[in-house]
């Protein structure tokens, strides 16, 4: 009789690539995301949309431990966080970063191998080839020794999207990759975004334009401060739906943030 | 005679290399601060170590020797700490309770040092000013020479700071660079910060004996600031403070020599000296560079002024409407001089024709100007005599690709929205 061995890759994976449960999050006392029930399947595009302020980019931070939970858990292919780490790229908000740093487009990308390259080692020529690809893919390979601060805003945006492919990672978050970019950049990001989801990878993106939001998207969920609808894109954005979404927070959830903070009841 | 002037000059060389060595350490910590943007955390370590210094040559440490080190590492430690503590606690602002934190410890250290200045080997002013010159009689034996003590500690410090550097640098380049993206991927931000502010502890302390606490903010800071206007890569940054630093270190001692006053003072007016030649002279963003730049866009503007306002009078003559262009400014006058001298004009002041090569650059400016405003008039709803003065402007920053660009866009047009021709791309 044969014996299945399971391995660490993909193929072991025991849930959904990602799962949250319950998830509720403060900022000091004050919960600014409410009760989070999701559960995203790979492969796919899907698209976190919801209002200023909503709570979005909180969401994705809380997902990758940068902010701490008040409470859930979010599971990655089945398991805790810390131990697929090295699966998951991010792409932050570009305003995030300071422009001006003294490194070019080639450290930048390099910075997507540190977390596999583990300490004292150095990033080689496998990974400078690496780095080189994944540059090409974003259409960047002729820039990659500008210092960052030279390139337009739609370039920066996808030497960050470059540095997330070099950390070849199963999934993907990115935070307003689109906002200030200019249309051919907006294409080229999403068409690399497509090519991941046909390489099976599950991507999700905090997008804040409804416009573009239903043609780019598998899936959505909508979001203020609570968790309105998800699902597939077009049974999700409705007029109803979205009425929801953003008609503003909603006031018992506003009152009893307040609350929390200052420890004491609501009127 | 001889002998004394060479024991004289192995005194300065000894007070140099290990000026030298001090610095360096601090230009290669200052570099990740000044990056980070916590040159002001450097400021309050290099003072708040004190306190712990001087307990610590209370408890029976040696200037320079392991525990004064150790707990120089622990009091910055404990600064840092506190001021993360005050503003998350008190919501003090960052600024605010970093100042509080160490100027307090600071001043608790200056009144341990004079308390105890009778019962301990640490002088007071040494420790707030440095006494560089004193460093070569305070010596130890190693392998057959007599070495400054100073010395062996300060280059102990930066091989230990040196080889952290490179074989944590990939860590702290991420992290100086997007600490969220490098948390994110698993590397451990905190305790790379944590590491970053021991080392610059250790670099300060190293430091006391040379240049004193008062100015070691000086090596840390300005030596990194200096390499950032000169270069934009993070190890040449490095290395180019390190070089400013050095070149300081020798320069200020020789200078303080020379005029007989304070080695770390005159030191550190090196360093801003060399700061300010690298402000005016810098490559590229120097104001020297800048102010170039300035006057050649201004120079070009009006030569192609010149050259437009011929044309466009040549244009109006053959409407019998002839008004020849004259310059208004002694600026003027003179580039209609340069123009007519270097082939574009011909004629004389007061009737100045296009040559063929002056008539291809004064259309590119007509024509840039009047397809500016075929597409402002296109994407705007300002009124007609809204759109000549920002064409003026932007005519002399239009070029082929982008002319290109908008002609398709606002289509192949006979007139501008003046109902005058656009003329047809010559370049």
């Amino acid at each position: 009789m044969e014996r299945v061995t399971r391995t660490s890759g993909p193929g072991s994976d025991s849930g959904p690539a990602l799962e949250f449960h319950d998830v509720t999050v403060a900022y000091g006392r004050r919960p600014v995301l409410w009760n989070i029930d999701l559960v995203i399947e790979a492969p796919g595009l899907f698209g976190i949309i919801g209002p200023n302020g909503a709570g979005k980019s909180t969401l994705l931070k809380a997902a990758l431990g940068l902010v701490p939970l008040a409470g859930g858990s979010v599971r990655f292919f089945g398991r805790p966080l810390d131990e697929v780490r090295r699966r998951i790229g991010y792409v932050p908000q570009r305003e995030t970063v300071d422009w001006d740093f003294p490194v070019s487009v080639m450290d930048v990308v390099l910075m997507g191998t540190y977390a596999r390259l583990g300490w004292f080692r150095r990033p080689g020529s496998g990974e400078r080839a690496l780095a080189n690809a994944c540059l090409d893919r974003v259409g960047l390979a002729d820039v990659a020794d500008r210092q960052i601060g030279r390139l337009s805003g739609g370039q920066q945006q996808r030497v960050f999207l470059a540095r997330a492919l070099a950390q070849q990672a199963d999934l993907y978050f990115l935070d307003e990759p689109l906002a200030g970019v200019d249309a051919r950049s907006q294409e080229q990001i999403f068409r690399v975004l497509a090519e991941l989801r046909a390489a099976g990878k599950l991507v999700v993106v905090v997008h804040h334009d409804l416009r573009t939001a239903a043609e780019w998207f598998d899936a959505v969920a909508l979001v203020d401060m609570r968790l309105v609808a998800a699902g597939p894109t077009a049974a999700v954005l409705t007029p109803e739906n979205l009425r929801r979404t953003y008609a503003g927070p909603l006031d018992v959830l506003d009152e009893l943030g307040r609350a929390i903070e200052q420890g004491r009841r609501t009127p | 005679m001889n002998a004394w002037l060479s024991e004289q000059a192995a005194m300065h060389a000894w007070a140099i290399a290990t000026a030298a060595v001090v610095s360096s350490g601090c230009a290669l910590v200052g570099t990740l601060l000044v990056v980070r943007r916590m040159s002001l955390l450097g400021d309050a370590i290099s003072h708040a170590v004190l306190p712990g210094i001087v307990v610590a040559v209370l408890a029976g440490g040696r200037p320079g020797g392991m525990l004064v080190l150790v707990a120089a590492v622990v009091t910055a430690l404990l600064t840092v700490w506190l001021t993360q503590a005050l503003k998350s606690r008190a919501g003090l602002a960052e600024d605010a309770a970093a100042g509080v934190v160490f100027t307090t410890l600071f001043a608790a250290g200056v009144v341990l040092v004079t308390a105890a200045a009778a019962r301990i080997d640490l002088d007071p002013s040494c420790v707030l000013h440095g006494i560089l010159e004193l460093v070569p009689f305070d010596t130890v034996r190693l392998g057959g020479f007599e070495v400054p003590r100073a010395f062996v500690t300060a280059a102990a410090v930066f091989g230990l700071l040196l080889a952290a550097a490179i074989l944590t640098w990939k860590e702290q380049l991420a992290t100086a660079f997007d600490p969220a993206a490098a948390r994110a991927a698993g590397i451990p931000v905190g305790l790379v910060t944590t590491g970053l502010l021991a080392a610059t502890a250790l670099a300060t302390v190293a430091s006391f004996e040379a240049v004193g606490a008062i100015l070691v903010v000086a090596m840390l800071v300005v030596p990194a600031a200096t390499a950032e206007l000169l270069v934009h890569r993070l190890p040449w940054m490095a290395l180019v403070a390190v070089i400013v630093a050095v070149f300081a270190a020798c320069a200020g001692y020789l200078a303080a020599w020379w005029f007989n006053t304070s080695a770390a003072g005159m030191m550190a007016v090196v360093l801003g000296l060399e700061y300010f030649a690298a402000a005016v002279l810098a490559p590229s963003d120097g104001v020297l560079s800048r102010a170039v730049a300035r006057l050649w866009l201004a120079w070009r503007v009006t030569c192609e002024d010149c050259l437009a306002a011929v044309w466009r009078s040549e244009e109006l003559a053959a409407d019998g409407r002839a008004e020849a262009p004259t310059a208004v400014s002694l600026w003027q006058s003179v580039a209609f001089r340069w123009l007519a001298a270097s082939g574009q004009l011909v004629g004389a002041q007061g009737a100045w024709r296009l040559s063929t090569r002056g008539r291809v650059e004064a259309e590119t400016v007509v024509r840039s100007h009047r397809l500016w405003e075929a597409w402002l008039g296109r994407h705007t709803e300002l009124p007609l005599d809204h759109l000549h003065p920002p064409a003026e402007w932007i005519e002399h920053h239009l070029g082929a690709t982008v002319r290109k660009r908008i002609e398709a866009e606002v289509g192949v047009q006979e007139s501008d929205p003046h109902g005058r021709s656009i003329p047809p791309e010559r370049k």
